[in-house]
């Protein structure tokens, strides 16, 4: 202490201590001296002399004697925070008499735990701020005890109380509004609690409480804000549970987004009840798609027919006359499938139409096919298709002809050319060449594989990109003279 | 999807996201034919909730062994609610959750790989996608820091802005402090843009996904073009196993021509080959050991290639065959006169054709679909008229098909309004007269002619800017918008002169690899100053999207 009353004799001293190297050591016993004390001014004595060493030893290390090599500067200041807060919590207002030794045991954590035990918030939140705890764990963690205290403070309104919390915790990071909500709700003020939940920005944390205070409702349109749809259907099932069936269909209703995710489920898991919602709705066309897609799954056909009636019924209350008239369609054709297996033992049912026709034709029952090709109104083109694809399939040949002949054919007839090409029947499919309309000869007689004819029809019409195709088909070699002739041809086409 | 075993260390993870009956088949066969005792099930909730019966019973009578659950893409409540219910919950030594939000599928593609979304999305107002894909956008932010700037157009898109700006929200106070990577995400809705999946993909990438289907990064391929031919093996049976082939840019020669028009991969092929042959030639100049050693060195590396060029010559061979076929070449005419609006108000007699052949139900509606959207919507008789063809020749039962896809607006009849088709494609200059297939100079050379719209809309956002074409945004389904997020000071991003933007564009129900490919086009263009990353519920084309649409109940009758 001698260098306190500016006495030479403190240059000696330090001196001494220096020779024999111990001055390091010295600063550490200084500073760990200040931290057992007790006496805030002894302290600051003890780290002051401390701290003189330090400089003492720094400016004689300037000099190029380094007395003190590495000595940490943290030592100290940590010593001076931690004394700081030690000789807070030791005020008498305080009351928490801890040694250093104690509290180092004990951690800040748990410091701060005890002063939150002793309702000491204020001063908590100052420790924490000092010490830079992190926010999460220091700050908010104290507000947030702090906000469960003050919830349970009867004498003030849930207005003053919610507020009071909202303004304190506002900047607060990481705060969880639904423990201190839960506190709320479990002192009885509800109306709290909800108004507290309001603060919480996460859903996932909200919705659990809401339903376990019985506020549905509101805790589903909360689920729906969230966006997870998981969350959602939690809480429609924790209502499917708990309301009867017409408040649930009730609630749901107010809540488009939960009510088509229920009946997603109902679609997986209960048929009946999507019938039921669809009813409530008055949605006839899904009743409609209901009773199609139903008719699908029965194995007897009259309880599928049975089905599609009920389908057809509400697709006319919906006004979609297209679908109860195909419905209608679909049903007929059931009947005669069910009628023609009976009386001729073909396998039809639950073929489409266009297959119904093609198996009849194949087997002859050409009368048949007539009757429905009017009843159902089949458009001509395609009836053509049909039956010069049947009449190919079985190789009548005899039989195409006459129909080519029959009527004129609404489809041309380079598709009768490439049927037979198809069926590797070039001579057939030579007949029908010169039927072919002059836009579409140039591909039937390449179709026959005729490249001279091909050449002569596209050169009469003048077209260059026919004449090209054909170019393109013509081998060098053996068709040199028409090579010759179709460019000739290409170039007068093209400047023209 | 359905991943591999994957081996991670003595435990055996199972990653199955089927339907559940299938991922019990398979969960059995492992339990019974391994050793191993922790055998990890990975189960879709929504599937496993669908058919849970089957899956539990399963379960239950392998009580002996070690149970545990993880839920993909994430934890249900529900699943665990009714798990409880049958009794079976506390039969699992571990429930957790495996994370499986964006699935990196290249240097600049992620997928969530999403089945249904676009479905769920659309037509049954399920958005649970979305919200996986929000959480995923979450995780990336984490990852790769704030997103400064989010643009969106479509009803879906708002929605995941909504959801992303209230998580972040959520997770206020646990910022990460990253520098952010991308400086704009913008979320597109499928349904702003449903033409471009229905037109035929030109790429050689796009082709080989509409021709063979590309699933999970691998092709199927039919074997008989990749037979070996070995000397002295003649008269060797051909395979009949498919060849599988893994597709991404790690191979070399797939990544310069997966984007190519289809038309300039032939060219492409053979400078290669003429590359590769030219250093094997390079072997009758190694004198020296020396020379020697370092023509060995690059042996490995020569051979790998040189069995790239045979594979894709095979491909490339096989996409020929099909792309040179009359039938390609009509209904490709079709679809571009769809396109550039000719005749797309009356009955295409070529439609009438094909249905009356009896060609595939996919195709039909493909072309129908495309005609309602390239005329915004069709004349009711018109319309009618084809849904009848349709179900008469297909079968009743699609008319719930037919529903379906008139609820998502992929069909419909034209209302009073004026189809604003045509001038949607003049502003947005969707149709390109002569687009160049060898050297392209613009995006259109994905479609040979048809620039997407998705790809139009994130390039004029690019530049100039969405403003200048407000009129056009507006006949677009569903709002647009702009959002900002604040970075943390002192994370700004100052870029350097000459420096990329990047932009990541996330498809909301679906992105086709044409798309892709005029995406990548956009960021390897010298002036373009943009860099994208590509994002989507699921790398589609118009047959599996038209698919997901589809709902055909099977015949019960015996």
């Amino acid at each position: 202490m001698t260098w306190l009353w500016h006495s030479q004799k403190a240059d000696e001293y330090l001196r001494e201590i220096k020779e024999q190297s111990l001055l390091s050591e010295a600063v550490r016993q200084c500073v760990e001296a200040a931290g057992h004390e007790h006496e805030p001014e002894t302290q600051k004595t003890l780290l002051r002399v401390s701290h003189t060493v330090y400089s003492f030893s720094l400016q004689a290390a300037s000099f190029g004697k380094c007395f003190l090599s590495n000595f940490p500067p943290e030592q100290f200041v940590s010593m001076c925070r931690d004394l700081r807060v030690l000789n807070a919590v030791r005020d008498y207002t305080v009351g928490i008499p801890l040694s250093l030794t104690q509290f180092k045991q004990m951690t800040i954590q748990v410091l701060i735990d005890r002063l939150v035990y002793r309702k000491l918030y204020p001063l908590a939140i100052e420790v924490c701020c000092y010490l830079k705890t992190p926010e999460y764990q220091g700050v908010s963690r104290v507000l947030k005890h702090w906000a469960c205290y003050k919830v349970q403070q009867k004498e003030e309104s849930d207005e003053v109380i919610a507020k009071a919390v909202s303004v304190k915790l506002a900047d607060a990071a990481g705060i969880s509004y639904s423990e201190i909500a839960t506190k709320a709700y479990e002192s009885g003020r509800t109306e709290l609690a909800i108004k507290l939940l309001e603060f919480e920005p996460r859903s996932g944390e909200q919705v659990p409480l809401l339903l376990k205070m019985k506020k549905s409702p509101l805790a589903l349109s909360k689920a729906i804000e969230s966006g997870d749809t998981d969350l959602v259907y939690t809480v429609v099932m924790y209502l499917k549970n708990e309301l009867n069936r017409g408040d649930f269909f009730m609630m749901l209703r107010n809540q488009p987004v939960a009510l088509s995710l229920y009946k997603q489920f109902c679609k997986h898991q209960e048929q009946d009840t999507l019938k039921d919602l669809f009813n409530q709705d008055d949605d006839h066309e899904e009743l409609g798609n209901f009773y199609v897609k139903a008719s699908y799954k029965e194995q007897r056909l009259e309880a599928r027919i049975a089905h599609l009636q009920s389908a057809v019924d509400e697709y006319y209350k919906a006004k979609k006359e297209f679908s109860a008239k195909t419905t209608e369609d679909e049903m007929r054709l059931l009947r005669f499938q069910r009628k023609l297996e009976e009386e001729k033992g073909e396998q039809l049912v639950g073929f489409s139409l266009h297959d119904t026709m093609t198996t009849l034709l194949s087997v002859g029952l050409h009368k048949h096919v007539e009757q429905l090709y009017k009843d159902f109104r089949v458009p001509d083109k395609r009836f053509w298709w049909l039956r010069l694809k049947a009449l190919a399939e079985k190789e009548d040949w005899e039989e195409l002809e006459k129909f080519s002949k029959s009527k004129k054919s609404p489809i041309g007839y380079l598709p009768f050319v490439e049927v037979c090409i198809k069926h590797h029947n070039k001579y057939e499919a030579r007949k029908y060449v010169s039927k072919v309309t002059l836009e579409q000869k140039v591909k039937a007689h390449l179709a026959v594989g005729d490249v001279e004819g091909a050449a002569e029809a596209a050169i009469e019409r003048r077209n260059e990109s026919e004449i090209g195709t054909v170019l393109s088909r013509c081998a060098a070699t053996t068709d040199h003279l028409l090579v010759e002739r179709l460019n000739r041809a290409k170039a007068t086409v093209a400047k023209k | 999807i359905c991943f591999a075993l994957l081996c991670h260390r003595t435990k055996l993870i199972l990653i199955l996201e089927c339907q559940a009956t299938k991922t019990c088949r398979k969960y059995v066969d492992l339990a019974t034919n391994t050793d191993n005792a922790n055998v990890k099930v990975l189960i879709d909730p929504k599937q496993f909730s669908r058919n849970e019966a089957n899956g539990i019973i399963i379960i239950d009578k392998l009580q002996p062994r070690d149970f545990h659950i993880l839920f993909v893409p994430r934890r249900s409540l529900l699943c665990e609610q009714r798990l409880k219910e049958k009794g079976v919950l506390n039969s699992f030594t571990n429930i957790d959750e495996y994370i499986l939000d964006l699935i990196p599928y290249d240097g600049d593609l992620l997928s969530m790989e999403s089945e249904s979304s676009f479905r769920e999305c659309y037509l049954e107002n399920d958005q649970t996608s979305l919200y996986h894909a929000a959480k995923g956008l979450m995780t990336l932010q984490a990852l790769y820091g704030t997103i400064p700037q989010i643009f969106g157009k479509g009803e879906c898109a708002r929605h995941v802005a909504n959801m992303m700006l209230r998580m972040k929200r959520e997770f206020a106070g646990s910022q990460t402090q990253i520098l952010p990577v991308f400086d704009t995400l913008l979320l597109l809705d499928r349904n702003v843009d449903l033409l471009t999946p229905l037109a035929t993909q030109l790429t050689y990438e796009g082709l080989i996904d509409e021709i063979f289907g590309i699933t999970n990064g691998y092709v199927k391929l039919p074997p008989e073009k990749f037979a070996q031919k070995k000397q002295g093996e003649g008269g060797k049976e051909l395979p009949t196993e498919p060849k599988k082939l893994q597709l991404n840019s790690a191979e070399e020669l797939y990544a310069e021509i997966r984007d190519k028009n289809f038309n300039a991969v032939g060219a492409a092929l053979s400078k290669k080959a003429k590359i590769i042959s030219a250093a094997f030639e390079e072997r009758h100049n190694a004198k020296t050991v020396g020379e020697i050693k370092q023509f060995v060195s690059q042996l490995p590396h020569m051979q790998a290639a040189r069995s790239s060029l045979a594979n894709h010559t095979s491909i490339a061979e096989l996409i020929k065959d099909i792309t040179t076929s009359e039938d390609f070449f009509d209904s490709l005419t079709v679809e571009q006169e769809f396109m550039t609006g000719v005749d797309t108000d009356k009955v295409s007699t070529y439609i009438e054709d094909c249905i009356a052949q009896k060609d595939p139900l996919i195709k039909i509606l493909r072309l129908v679909c495309m005609q309602s959207v390239c005329n915004n919507g069709l004349k009711q008789k018109v319309l009618d008229y084809y849904k009848k063809e349709i179900l008469q020749t297909y079968g009743y039962k699609h008319i719930l098909t037919l529903k379906n896809l008139e609820r998502v607006g992929l069909l419909k009849p034209q209302s009073t309004m004026r189809n604003n088709y045509p001038t949607i494609r003049k502003t947005l200059k969707l149709w390109m007269e002569d687009a160049n297939e060898q050297n392209p100079n613009d995006i259109s050379y994905v479609y040979s002619g048809y620039a997407p719209l998705s790809v139009r809309l994130t390039q004029v956002l690019a530049r100039p800017g969405w403003r200048s074409i407000e009129e056009v945004l507006k006949m677009l389904p569903g709002p647009h918008f702009e959002e900002r997020q604040q970075v943390p000071t002192g994370l700004h991003k100052k870029r350097q002169p000459g420096e990329n933007r990047t932009i990541l564009v996330f498809f909301l129900g679906g992105v086709t690899y044409a798309e892709i490919a005029a995406l990548r086009f956009l960021s390897n263009m010298e002036d373009s100053g943009t860099e994208y990353i590509i994002a989507a519920t699921k790398l589609i084309n118009g047959t599996s999207w038209i698919k997901s649409l589809m709902d055909s109940p099977e015949e019960n009758l015996p």
